[in-house]
């Protein structure tokens, strides 16, 4: 259980930054809007939402890999030490 | 609200569903080793023959419980419809996967196609719940996000069966998880549905855990992960399936940034793993050796396969009650 605690802070960490990510798309992406008058409009609001969102998704998931990547180079020169 | 009625039909489901499940694998799973259809537990150090593709007996054990949420639930009908769909579409694609197997990149996008019974029945309101914000308006996008939502889940889950009971334990965490927010959330039809998702994996785990007697194959996996995936569409629960599923996600993500893209496993040379002389696994410390949930957890230091399935199934619970801390979060906006 002591093992994954740090795999389990991992988790929480990617949490708080998922909800931190989702409150810049709420404040960021949602509020661009081109109007709805035309179906072009429509289309164009919600590509363009989309496109925003998914770039900071992106960076979110780019976060997470870089919090697990350096936890996993940690461990393993911490093992490589210890053999 | 679950009003006695609603609760009948979940017990009926779940009940259903177990048995189904539970009776069919050993038949499944006797058939496949008469027909030669068997894989190596490559995590043991004696190298024992297991009965592949026997997540036959979660779809037929999904089907029996999707008919018994039509019988006992009529109003469910579209839904259950729209699941079973999903779940036999996934699990096609994953017979054809275990008897003739597809490209790394062929598989995500045949497992998109399983989107579209929820897409022809008209099973989604395009209006996803944001966390801290409340539904979004996505009428033209949304119905483009189904299939690609579930080439995710479904490849997620495949690439978490790696091990001993890791799938349906993880996923069992997951169901009993969703079960419980739809039944917040008032989705009484899509509750149902993730009763009788949760009884197959208990009682696919039974014969699944450590040390396995039956392995569900692509057929499993990408069924079962289809199924995610069209639960969290019909309950309407898309953020909060993502983040009870973090693991998975963390696990496919990893593996596929770090080995550059999609590739089957036949073509990575370096092994996540490697198995000790004393039956524990290690860590790869090979500089190209994908990076997954596993190796992760290993990286701690050597374990056996069994204390590795649990850390997962720890992280899972970790996960799910994130999932419904998120659901509170997304309600308490509302």
């Amino acid at each position: 259980m002591k093992r994954i605690l740090p795999l389990a802070a991992i988790e929480v960490f990617v949490w708080f930054a998922l909800l931190a990510v989702t409150f810049l798309i709420s404040k960021v992406a949602i509020e661009i809007g081109f109007g709805t008058a035309t179906l072009a409009a429509r289309i164009a609001t919600q590509t363009v939402r989309l496109l925003v969102s998914g770039a900071l998704v992106l960076g979110w998931l780019l976060a997470w890999k870089k919090v697990a990547d350096l936890y996993l180079s940690r461990m393993l020169s911490r093992q490589g030490a210890n053999a | 609200m679950l009003d006695a009625y609603s609760a009948m039909s979940l017990g009926i489901t779940f009940i259903a569903t177990f048995i189904a499940t539970f009776a069919a694998t050993p038949i499944v799973a006797k058939l496949m080793r008469s027909r030669g259809i068997t894989g190596v537990d490559i995590h043991k150090l004696a190298k024992i023959e297991v009965p592949e593709m026997c997540g036959l007996a979660i779809l037929i054990g999904l089907a029996v419980g999707a008919t018994a949420c039509c019988l006992t639930m009529p109003l469910a009908v579209r839904e259950a419809a729209a699941f079973i769909g999903t779940v036999l579409i996934a699990g096609a694609i994953g017979i054809i996967d275990d008897l003739h197997p597809l490209g790394a990149r062929i598989k995500p996008v045949l497992t998109a196609f399983a989107g579209v019974p929820i897409l022809i029945l008209g099973t989604y309101v395009p209006y996803p719940e944001i966390p801290l914000y409340g539904p979004v308006r996505l009428t033209i996008v949304y119905p483009i996000l189904i299939p690609i939502a579930l080439a995710v889940t479904s490849n997620s889950i495949n690439m978490m069966d790696v091990m001993n009971g890791a799938m349906p334990g993880t996923v069992a965490i997951v169901a009993f998880t969703m079960v419980g927010i739809l039944l917040w959330a008032g989705e009484l039809r899509t509750a149902t549905l993730a009763g009788g998702l949760l009884a197959a994996m208990l009682a696919f785990f039974y014969y699944n855990r450590y040390p396995s007697k039956v392995f569900d194959g692509d057929t499993g996996s990408l069924s079962v992960g289809a199924a995610l995936g069209a639960l969290a569409i019909l309950g309407r629960v898309e953020a909060v399936m993502v983040v009870a599923l973090i693991p998975q996600i963390m696990n496919s993500f990893y593996g596929l940034s770090s080995v550059r893209g999609l590739r089957e496993r036949r073509e990575i040379r370096q092994r996540p793993t490697r198995l000790l002389d004393n039956g524990m696994l290690q860590a790869s410390d090979v500089k190209g050796a994908p990076v997954t949930l596993a190796r992760l957890i290993l990286s701690a230091g050597p374990m056996g396969e069994k204390e590795v399935v649990r850390a997962m199934m720890i992280l899972t619970a970790v996960s799910s009650l994130l999932a419904a801390a998120t659901y509170w979060l997304t309600v308490s906006v509302k």
